[in-house]
């Protein structure tokens, strides 16, 4: 008994010290080469990956030639974790040297000092004349630039040219009213089929939602006598709110629980059962995706730009996108910057604006989409937009998903617009007012 | 006397030690009074590392303000008590404490009702199904929450659930795109039940191993008296398993207070506030929002609180120590 006592501490001991050993020696014999082999982390979308993964490969190729010692590493995120994940590199000090960031959630993270000041190098990068406005506004900060312009996107409806033939529409609706017209003919014509809506608009849309808010005038909240106020509860988001509640309970039959992601509305759309769908402009593309989507249906899918209660304008697109920009712990920012001048070169901004149906980062590339019936429908419905309070908690907002609970409760029938849009206001305040 | 210093490491050893009770050289007994503490010193070591050091971070945390600008600098910055008050005036917290208490309440009186009588059962199997049954409990409880969760959510799938396929073929009532979690108290229940059906095989397998300890002869006693099987169960075999019923029920209890992964995974990663349990309430109040001082205390907080619920299961747990 003895003798097995004195073996296990002995081996707890044995143990012990080969731990330590063993922890010790690798970390001492690495630091000297750490000098030749430099790696460029890079945290992109998994957009990327999926619509333009040829651009990335591209850039880094091109980056690791004219930077002979350095390779560059791509680490895919996904959009509901990727956050929580940056945080978590910050704090442990292994946060990468390029991150795309979604251009509601700059805000925050410039305003807490996270990111590199690039303004000095803004003019060597390709394009930064002719950025878009909204993206480059979305990276600066108290007059600072903090990231470059990644891409953009807006939102148009996507719909089912056959359906609506046969529903005996014609042409493409030109305001809110004849929009809803066209949604009764086709719920009519295949709304005995349980399963059919004829707008696929699922609860927790709330990108979409807030198009109808600004559409009626409404803002999701006001900057006053320095102090944020959440407005969702003014008469003309009320107003906005109570006519698309009106809309989703008449037209969708999608689930007032769910959001547009999950699943992707895309598929859902090319499962043949929804008339339209209010989408991004690359959701075309995985609608007719020939192992996840219906590639038959490339005849028979259309587009075209959200009209607004005003009859002959444009319902404001959110206008959505990505920054790239640089954390502040990064040990290797000027090969960030040469990175990102690859990337985002034009020759490679023009491939993911073809190959990706996204709005590309600047101007000069606008007609890559006019002749493009796939594209020029979104292009079009960018040019009356919105985007969300400039306040540097916004993100909070999204992330505590006060805007979608909201929605979900206000959709199931289950509780007043008013008294949820009161709620989601006071909730709004507190939120964008909080001491950082 | 002299004996005194080494008496209680001795017998913290084990009983091996006690019969060598003779006089010794001092050398060889001091040499022999460290030797349990040094046996002990990597398991305190490894302790204090992994347990002791974050539980004292998370509570120098909770006095602090620490934020994302906090965060990028190493660096918070001490506000006493407020991410206390803070969470205290939070209308939110208060509702989320009761529903965490009710949905516990609830998990824990069903894995306790279905996994006792699935032990029943057991103990009155013949050996092939009893061998059947218990492999399935094992295959339970041997499978990831991750993937459990998604074949549970699959079935209930809004759009091409077959819980729905089935009830609508069965003529049950029209569950054609029937949402189960737009009403969250129908989703919560769907929920627990997920949570119940993977804490049963635990419970089950403990019990049955402690009903094949119950004496027979008992058993048989209690009958010929004429004991119908309730009584004999409420009077054998309840006081005999009593250590095991407050072990598992005090385990179930902790388990199910910090809920998280269900609901997370059940709701897409996007609950909505009335699917907020305490654990959820404490991540999205935290890291969604980036405020790690108020997610610490909000944590302490969870600590204390079940330290309060399991009170009386701790003492009981105790007294049973001392009486053996």
């Amino acid at each position: 008994m003895r003798l097995r006592v004195v073996a296990a501490g002995a081996a707890c001991a044995a143990l012990a010290l080969g731990v330590s050993t063993a922890s010790g020696v690798p970390a001492r014999s690495a630091s000297p080469h750490a000098a030749q082999a430099t790696t460029l982390r890079v945290w992109l979308q998994v957009d990327a990956q999926q619509n333009w993964e040829g651009a990335v490969n591209a850039a880094s190729n091109k980056f690791e030639a004219s930077h002979p010692g350095t390779n560059v590493k791509v680490e895919y995120q996904t959009w509901n974790d990727h956050l929580t994940k940056f945080d978590a590199s910050l704090a442990g000090n292994n946060a990468p040297d390029v991150i795309e960031l979604g251009n509601t959630e700059m805000t925050k993270y410039m305003a807490a000092g996270a990111f590199a000041d690039i303004t000095s190098s803004k003019r060597s990068i390709p394009n930064s004349a002719t950025w878009l406005k909204g993206l480059t506004e979305s990276a600066t900060y108290k007059g600072k630039l903090y990231g470059v312009p990644y891409y953009a996107g807006a939102r148009g409806v996507i719909y089912r040219t056959d359906q609506y033939k046969a529903a005996g529409i014609k042409g493409t609706p030109k305001s809110l009213d004849q929009f809803q017209a066209d949604l009764s003919k086709l719920q009519k014509k295949f709304g005995k089929d349980r399963r059919y809506s004829a707008l696929y608009f699922p609860g927790q849309y709330w990108l979409a939602s807030m198009s109808f808010v600004y559409d009626y005038g409404g803002q999701i909240a006001t900057y006053k006598n320095g102090k944020w106020k959440g407005t969702l509860d003014s008469p003309q988001a009320i107003q906005a709110l109570t006519r698309l509640k009106k809309i989703v309970r008449a037209y969708s039959r999608a689930n007032k629980t769910g959001d547009e992601a999950n699943p992707a509305q895309a598929l859902v759309f090319a499962k043949g059962k929804v008339g339209s769908i209010i989408a991004n402009g690359w959701e075309w593309g995985y609608a007719l995706n020939k192992d996840t989507g219906n590639p038959g249906l490339a005849d028979s899918i259309g587009a075209f730009p959200m009209p607004s209660h005003t009859p002959g304008k444009y319902m404001p697109t959110f206008l959505g996108g990505s920054d790239l920009a640089i954390p502040v712990t990064s040990r290797n920012k000027q090969l960030a910057v040469d990175w990102l001048k690859e990337f985002t070169g034009t020759d490679l901004m023009r491939y993911m604006a073809t190959v990706g149906k996204v709005l590309p980062n600047t101007t000069s590339l606008a007609n890559v989409h006019k002749t493009n019936k796939q594209i020029a429908p979104f292009a079009k419905a960018a040019s009356a937009s919105w985007f969300v309070p400039a306040a540097p908690n916004w993100v909070n907002v999204e992330n505590k998903r006060i805007i979608r609970n909201m929605l979900v409760r206000i959709f199931s029938g289950r509780h007043s617009v008013a008294s949820e849009a009161k709620k989601a206001s006071q909730e709004i305040t507190a939120e964008l007012n909080r001491g950082s | 006397m002299s004996e005194a210093p080494s008496a209680p490491t001795t017998v913290a050893v084990g009983p091996a030690f006690a019969p060598a009770r003779r006089p010794r050289r001092l050398g060889l007994r001091i040499g022999r009074g460290l030797v349990p503490y040094l046996l002990l010193a990597p398991a305190v070591a490894v302790i204090a590392a992994v347990l002791a050091y974050p539980l004292y971070l998370l509570g120098a945390l909770s006095f602090q303000q620490y934020g994302l600008f906090e965060l990028i600098r190493h660096e918070g910055k001490w506000i006493g008590t407020d991410n206390y008050s803070t969470i205290l005036h939070d209308s939110q917290f208060w509702h989320v404490l009761l529903r965490t208490v009710v949905f516990t309440g609830l998990c824990v009186a069903f894995t306790m009702l279905f996994g006792t009588l699935i032990a029943l059962l057991l103990v009155r199997l013949g050996g092939f199904m009893r061998l059947l049954l218990t492999s399935g409990l094992v295959l339970v409880w041997s499978m990831p929450v991750v993937v459990a969760v998604n074949i549970w959510i699959w079935m209930f799938d809004f759009e091409f659930g077959v819980v729905n396929y089935l009830l609508t073929k069965l003529h049950v009532g029209d569950y054609v795109h029937h949402d189960w979690f737009e009403n969250p108290r129908t989703g919560l229940i769907i929920i627990g039940a997920i949570v119940v059906w993977g804490a049963i095989p635990f419970v089950a397998i403990t019990l049955f191993a402690g009903l094949t300890q119950v004496p027979s002869e008992l058993v048989e006693a209690a009958s010929l008296d004429g004991a119908g099987p309730l009584r004999i169960f409420r009077d054998i075999t309840v006081p005999i398993l009593k250590p095991i019923f407050v072990i598992l029920i005090s385990l179930s209890i902790i388990w199910d207070f910090q809920v998280f992964n269900q609901v997370w995974i059940a709701r897409g990663g996007q609950p909505t506030d009335e699917y907020f349990l305490m654990a959820i309430y404490a991540f999205v109040s935290s890291f969604r929002i980036q405020q790690y001082g108020l997610g610490s205390a909000i944590a302490v907080v969870m600590v204390l609180v079940m330290l309060v619920v399991t009170f009386v299961y701790i003492r009981e747990m105790v007294r049973i120590g001392e009486t053996q």
